[in-house]
Formats: structure tokens, sequence, C-alpha cells
């Protein structure tokens, strides 16, 4: 009896994750825990993280059936390796983004690409650091700070380093407050950070509605590997600006979105076990997401500085850090440092312009490396 | 014409899709200088339906 007991017991035992829980398990779950610190507790990106940080908690409990085939994170990570869930983040944020800002002042869309030097840097990065060159397109990608495309090209270049490369892009983006105003302070001097910038022209309904039609013809016709990406965007972008499919566009920019949010968060967690994660690729890949920031933030500062130049003076290079594709947040990275040095100067309105171009830049940086990558 | 799998690919790459960037980026910035021409063509109201 004692010993049918104490097999009864046993067998339990073993059906439970304690047997199978190892010294990586409880560093992951570590860096499950400090997601959720930096999202909840610092409020850094909290829409992200803290589905990110608890489903990277969840993946590292040895027997948890969230993460096996068949379970809810399974189908949740089903759903981005088939590339439904991007393009459906970008309907959502079509539909919240007012793109008036850049339609208001094109020279300043140069900026979207110039702030994209980084992507290139980490790609010749991660190339010498031995990974192949589909590899290193995917993690260079990061630089763009726009998660779905670094989900999107990693499915299509290097699927293996998704988690990596996918935790690298959010967690930079979440960070991107602390990572951007070393360098925009670096590489501007008082009076530039000064400049207040003039009141950017009035956009009519018209331009905001003609302008999702056209950028859709535009890079379906020539950038056909991003066109799902951009297309959905415009849709969403129509959706709110043509006002009278209202229930339409608060559904896609709101409830829609949040539910794709929660799918692509613990999708992105659930990939963060221990054995995937903990290794020398994911060090690197960290490492030359931050190298792709940090140029980034410096190119897009040094070609507003120059810019400024041109116009005489017109442009406050702290907008060029926001043409890092971002949306919202490298943007109001720009505001708060120009209010450090004038509390009257809001920066927003036309640091959104290089912030929304950042978003095409990161698009057709990926639509050509595909394009030329042959996939 | 595929691209090597080497430094000499990565560079040519960058350099390419770089270039590239600036061209569309431009392009776009161009297309939307002629947005104003727009308002021409009529208006629409605000309100909504």
């Amino acid at each position: 009896m004692y010993d049918q007991f104490m097999g009864l017991m046993y067998d339990l035992l073993l059906q439970t994750g304690l047997t199978q829980l190892w010294w990586g398990n409880i560093v992951m779950i570590i860096v499950g825990g400090i997601l959720l610190y930096l999202g909840i507790y610092k409020k850094y990106e909290p829409f992200l993280l803290v589905g990110i940080g608890m489903a990277c908690i969840v993946a590292n409990v040895p027997g948890s059936d969230l993460v096996k085939p068949g379970g809810l994170f399974y189908y949740a990570y089903a759903g981005v390796q088939s590339l439904i869930v991007p393009p459906l983040i970008f309907l959502g944020v079509g539909a919240m983004t007012d793109f008036g800002p850049m339609i208001a002042n094109p020279s300043l869309v140069i900026l979207g690409a110039a702030a994209h030097l980084g992507i290139f840097v980490a790609l010749i990065g991660a190339k010498v650091l031995g990974f192949t060159l589909a590899e290193s397109g995917a993690i260079g990608i990061i630089g763009g700070a726009d998660g779905p495309m670094a989900i999107y090209m990693a499915m299509k270049l290097a699927p293996d380093l998704l988690p990596q490369i996918s935790v690298a892009a959010y967690s930079y983006m979440a960070l991107m407050p602390l990572i951007q105003p070393p360098v925009m302070r670096l590489l501007t001097t008082k009076e530039e950070r000064g400049i207040i910038m003039e009141q950017p022209r009035y956009v009519s309904r018209l331009e905001k509605i003609v302008f999702p039609i056209v950028i859709a013809i535009i890079v379906n016709l020539f950038l056909p590997p991003v066109a799902p990406l951009i297309t959905m965007l415009m849709l969403g972008n129509l959706l709110r600006e043509c006002l009278v499919v209202d229930r339409l566009a608060d559904t896609a920019g709101g409830a829609l979105l949040n539910i794709i949010t929660l799918v692509l968060t613990v999708a992105i967690g659930s990939t963060m076990g221990a054995e995937n994660f903990l290794n020398m690729k994911t060090l690197l890949i960290i490492a030359l997401g931050l190298v792709a920031f940090l140029v980034g933030t410096g190119s897009g500062v040094l070609c507003a500085r120059v810019m400024n130049k041109i116009s005489g003076g017109k442009i406050n290079p702290l907008i060029g850090s926001a043409g890092i594709a971002s949306v919202p947040i490298a943007a109001r990275v720009s505001h708060v440092v120009g209010l450090e040095e004038n509390r009257n100067n809001f920066l927003i309105m036309h640091a959104m312009g290089p912030n929304l171009a950042g978003v095409f830049g990161t698009a057709i940086s990926g639509g050509i490396m595909l394009a030329l990558l042959g996939v | 014409m595929k691209l090597p799998d080497t430094m000499e690919g990565a560079f040519v790459l960058s350099v390419i899709d770089f270039f590239l960037c600036f061209v569309f980026i431009g392009a776009i910035g161009g297309v939307l200088a002629l947005f104003p021409w727009l308002n021409r063509l009529g208006e629409i109201k605000e309100e909504k339906y």
C-alpha cells in the first residue's frame, strides 16, 4: 500500500514541470520579470511589454500547455508565422494615424530615409559577425524601429531568428526615450535645439483621402514584396479619413488592434524559451540592434542639421531622429528634448512628419532588400 | 542576378538599398508636393456622415 502510494506520488511529480526546470528557464523567467517591470512600473510601452513579459515567463515554466502544439500561444505564433498578424497591425495603425504632418511638409520626408542608415550599418556588422546575408538583412531591419516590419522581414529572411529580432525591435522601441536623447544632444548645439519651426500648412480632407490611395498604388507598383503591409496601412488610413465608415475605423483602430496586439505580444513572448534564446546569436543580435538605433538616430539628426543649414535655420535638427519609424515614440522624444531647451517649443507635430515618413522608409528598405535577395 | 552571400554582397546590398530608399522617399515627397493642387478640384466637408 505504502509502495503503491509512493509510486503514484512519484508519477505525479514526473508529470509536473519541476523535473524539467533548468538554470536557463530561471534566467529567462527573470528576463520576463524585467520586461514586466519596465512595462508596469516604468510604463515603457506597457501594451507591448506586459504581454511579451508574461508570455516569456510562461514559456519558460516547463510543462506549460499554452506553448505546446495545440495551446493558445502556439496558435498565436502560427498567426505570426503565416504573416497574417503584421498586416492587421498596420490596418489598425493606419486607422489611428493622421498623416497630415507628413503631407504638410514634404521636404521633411527625406529624414525618413536618412535615419535608416542604421539598418545598413547593422546589416554589414551582422555579416562581419558571421550571419548569412539573409539573416543580416533581417537583423538590420531592427534599426527601422518598426515592429510589424521587423517580424515580416524576419519571417521572410530568417524565421529561426524571429524571437530575437522581434524582442530586440520591440524592446528598443520601448527604450527609445533612454537611447536617443544622448545622441541627439551630442550631435546638436544648444542654439539648434532651441529653433522654433513655422506652423505647418493646413491639409484638407481631400488631400488626406487621396493620400492613402496614391501611396497604395505607388507601393504596389514599385515594391510588391512589402505591398501587403503598406496597403493595409493605407486602407486603415482611408477608413479613418473618409469619415463615412466610422464604425469600421473605430473597430480597426480599437478592438481589432487591441486583439491583434494581444495575439502578437503573447506570440513573441512564447518564442522566448531558454533553449532557443540563451545563445551567443541572441547577444549579438541585441548588440547589433542597439548599434542600428544609435547610428540611425545620429544619421537622422545630421541630415536634419544639413537641411537646417540649407533652409537658413528653419529646421530644428532634433526632428531628424524622429525619422526612425517608431510612431509616435520617436516624435515624442524629439518634442521632449526640444522642451528641455525651450519650454515654448512644441516640436511634436513637426517631428511627426519625418516619423511617419520613417514608416515608409523602413518598408522601402525592406522591400528593396527582399527584391534584391530574391525572396 | 543573385547577390553573393559575402561581405561584398552585403556592401552592394546596403549601398543600393540606401540609395534607392532616398530615391523612393524623394519621389513620394515629390508627389506630396503636388497635393496642394488637389484643393483646386474641390472641397470635401469636414463633418461626419
